[in-house]
This record gives C-alpha cells, structure tokens and sequence, in this order.
C-alpha cells in the first residue's frame, strides 16, 4: 500500500478507498489524492496530448509552398517583363569591382556621374574619393575630393615640403558575401540580389537606419527624400544591361574596374589573379567584392 | 476521453491556454498573411518584385555613342589623342535636354534644337550642357595637388604658364592659348 498524502487533512484516506470513498471523490472533484483509476485516465492524457502537440509542430514547420499555378504565372510575367525592362536576374552572374589608388588623380568625375545617375541628394553621397596624406612627421591626413575637382585655391592649402606621400582612395558599397546590413534589417528590406549585388527594397523599409549602423564601412545613410535607405547598388538597372557602373564610366584614368568574377575571362578576373589586391576591414569577416589595388595598411 | 471531466473545473486553466494558443495562432497567422507581401521568398528572402523595380530604372549617363551619333567630327579629332579617354560628359556636362531635344529634331524636321549660347549649364554646377574653354574645366583633372600619382601629367598652374610664356596668366581661358580641348597634345 503506497503512502497517502492527504492535503486538505479530512481524515486518512477517506477518499482513497475503493468503495463509497471514490464516489466521493467523483461528486466534490477535490480531495487531494488520486486513485488508480484517474492515474490511467491521466497518464492516457498527457500521451495523447504529448502526441498531438509534437504532431502538430511538426507540421507547423514545413515549408508553406505558394500555389503552383501562382507561380508559372508570376515566371511567364517575369520573363516577357524581363526583355522590356532589362535583363532578368541570372544566379551565375557574380559581380565584382577593382579599384586602383595608384591611378585615381581625385579628378571627381565619378562623383558627379553618380549623383546625376542615381539622383543622389545633396549632402549625401553613394561613392566618394578620399584622400590619405603622410606627413613626414607620422601624422595622417584624411579628407575628401569635391565634387568637381580641385580648383586651384585648394591647390596650395597643403604644405607640399611636410609630405611624406599621399594618394586617393575611391570607395563605394563593398557588396560584401556576408553582408551585415541583410542580417539585421527586421522586415528584410535590404536584400541580396542574385548576382550579389545588395539591394534595397523601398517599398518595405521602414526606417528604422539598423542597417546603416551595422555597415562597417559607412556606404549606406537615409535619404531625405524617400524616408529610406539608400547605398551604392553598383548601377544595377545599368550592369543587368550589359553597362558599366556610372562612376566606372566616368573615371577618366580607368582607376575603377567593373566585371564578372565568374568568367575568369573578363578583365577584373584576370587583374585580380595578377597583382596582389586587398579588401577593406578584412578582420571584420564581410568579405567585400569589392578589391583594392595600392591599398597600404593605413587605409580603412 | 472522459468528456465530463475534459470540461469540468479541473481542466478549466488547461482550456484557457489551449483556446489562447489557438486564437493567438490563428491571429498571428492572419496578421502574417495580411503583411507579408505574396511574392516574399520567390527569389529569397525578400519582395521578388523589388528585384525588377531596381533593374528598371531609367539610364541617365549619357555615353559618348550619343553624342557621336551627330558629332562626329569631334570623334576623329580625338581618336588619337591622349584625351580619348575622357567622355565627352566631363567637359560638357550631361546634356539631357539637349540630347531630348536632339532625338526629337531627328524624328520630327520641325522641331528645332537650342543654339549653344542657350544652355545655361556650368561646369561646376554640373548641369546639361556647355561649351567651356575654362581652365578650371582642364585643371580639375590637370591641376598638381597633394596626391596627383606622378605617372599623370598634372601641372603647377603658374610654374607651367611661366615655362611655356603665356600671355594672359590670369584669363579664364588661357589653356587655349596653346591647347585644344579634344585634341590637347602639341
């Protein structure tokens, strides 16, 4: 006989016993123990509960597949919209940009064509040029080129006979492999496209600039007018059409290199297998397509 | 299943947590559906129609293929030049309006295109279009500051026009003294 633990203390196992105790036990609805028959009746319970909870888990997480003749619809509208609009997106496609400091003469070309292309907002910018100045004495100097070059006041600003060296650093969206800016935006506004190009979707953003805190590199911010975010997208409506990028286009001394990475053909391939390139933050872990020719360490 | 006991006052909190899971279910999945917009995860994690919209805006860029398609004697001037290299934007602005106008003069004989003296285009506004023979046209490119590579030929504005005996040093368009625009080498 198992011990009985008898809570509300109306006498020893009153309830438990097997005739006139039970019936008791069944009108109340509350003694404090059980009997044998409520222990099968229970444990019947939870295994049937167990099972239909783990069963409708299970089927909770499938994929929910959209409707199949949805879907032939939506790739029919995608291909003939495709021909009138531009290329379709390709998945083999992979896109890549080289940069060559050593070349770029901070002329700004590439800033104007940019701002023009893309209707860029005053006071922001999608690409821009700095430039780094070592001065004999160790210290460094960042600034940027204006938008229409040096004018001949600027020329003179800097004492020539403290400088060490000095280059410019085009920069622009890295269109990083692990992009941090897809990983935190809550309503996945900011997408990968197929070729790999960081896109993002205006209509779904909504404001919150998570990810222009997250870039590390400081390409993206919120534009005024549309209340989004806005970055470099590599000209996507131009490269789906067999164009360079605006600022590619623009650059008088071809310090910038627009192409395929995966044809090993094209001429970024074969440049990047070349000479040794670097990418900016590598420790960061993003892996940029976006590559540097004459980067020396102080750049970040 | 005893049903009595599955509604009696024993298994009234149960019932209060089943009926919460799934009117809380049934309302977050009707709140999914209304959000998510229908073509979410076509293409990936993301509206798939946003992908079209992007590859669909319009080319603004002008590429020198535009403009040779009239111009092109300027083509030939500059085939062999050093300055093949620049578009003819970079100079001249991009000239929407004129190239509107000019596609439209094609299609229609009627329609006339803007003589030159009417683009108010500037080069360091960057709009549409102009004619510059202004220095500061050569020397955003030209001019030697801090940072120029030495394998480009820029120059130090008053040492070169010294060297090379200009006559007005302070003219807006001095490079023309000895230069042209298209075709610069001497």
């Amino acid at each position: 006989m198992t011990f009985e633990l008898n809570i509300l203390g109306n006498g020893e196992g009153s309830c438990c016993s097997s005739d006139a105790g039970s019936g008791q036990c069944e009108t109340s609805g509350s003694c404090g123990c059980s009997d044998q028959l409520d222990e099968d009746s229970r444990r019947s319970f939870l295994r049937k509960a167990t099972t239909t909870t783990i069963g409708a888990f299970s089927l909770s997480v499938l994929p929910m597949a959209p409707d199949a003749g949805e879907q032939a619809q939506k790739e029919i509208n995608g291909h003939s919209s495709g021909g009138a609009k531009g290329a379709s997106p390709n998945e083999d496609v992979l896109y890549g940009f080289l940069v060559d400091t050593s070349k770029c003469i901070g002329a700004g070309k590439c800033l104007t064509a940019c701002r023009e292309e893309n209707n860029v907002p005053e006071g922001y910018a999608r690409t821009w040029v700095e430039r780094f100045v070592h001065f004999k004495d160790g210290t460094v100097q960042v600034d940027l080129v204006p938008e229409t070059g040096f004018t001949e006041e600027d020329a003179s600003l800097i004492d020539r006979e403290q400088v060490d060296r000095a280059y410019f650093v085009p920069k622009l969206c890295n269109q990083c492999e692990e992009a941090p800016c897809n990983q935190v935006c809550p309503v996945h506004a900011s997408y990968t496209s197929p070729e790999g190009v960081e896109l993002v979707d205006g209509d779904r953003c909504i404001g919150c600039a998570y990810c222009v805190q997250a870039c590390p590199y400081g390409v993206r911010f919120m534009n005024p007018d549309t209340g989004n975010a806005d970055k470099c997208t590599w000209c996507y409506h131009r490269i789906t059409r067999d164009e360079k990028p605006a600022c590619v286009e623009a650059c008088p001394v071809d310090a910038r290199v627009f192409g395929r990475l995966d044809d090993p053909n094209s001429e970024i391939s074969r440049r990047l297998s070349a000479v040794p390139t670097s990418v900016l933050k590598e420790h960061l872990g993003t892996h940029p397509k976006l590559f540097y020719i004459g980067n020396s360490e102080e750049v970040i | 299943m005893n049903l009595r006991r599955l509604f009696s006052r024993d298994t009234r909190h149960l019932r209060i947590v089943v009926f919460l899971i799934v009117v809380g279910g049934a309302g977050a999945m009707f709140v999914r559906s209304q959000l998510i917009p229908p073509d979410f995860g076509e293409r990936g994690p993301y509206r798939a129609a946003a992908l079209d919209e992007e590859a669909a805006h319009p080319l603004i860029l002008q590429s020198d293929a535009t403009c040779v398609k009239c111009h092109m004697d300027v083509h030939e001037e500059r085939a062999e030049s050093p300055h093949k290299a620049v578009r003819c934007l970079h100079c001249h602005g991009n000239g929407r309006e004129h190239i509107a106008a000019a596609m439209a003069a094609e299609d229609s004989p009627d329609s006339v295109i803007p003589p030159a003296e009417e683009w108010d285009g500037d080069f360091q506004t960057g709009i549409d279009l102009f004619i510059t023979q202004d220095r500061a046209t050569c020397l955003a490119c030209h001019l030697s500051v801090v940072g120029t590579p030495e394998s480009f030929r820029s120059i130090n504005v008053s040492e070169h026009l010294e060297e090379q005996g200009a006559d007005e040093i302070e003219s807006p368009n001095v490079c023309y003294e000895c230069h042209d625009g298209h075709s610069p080498g001497l």
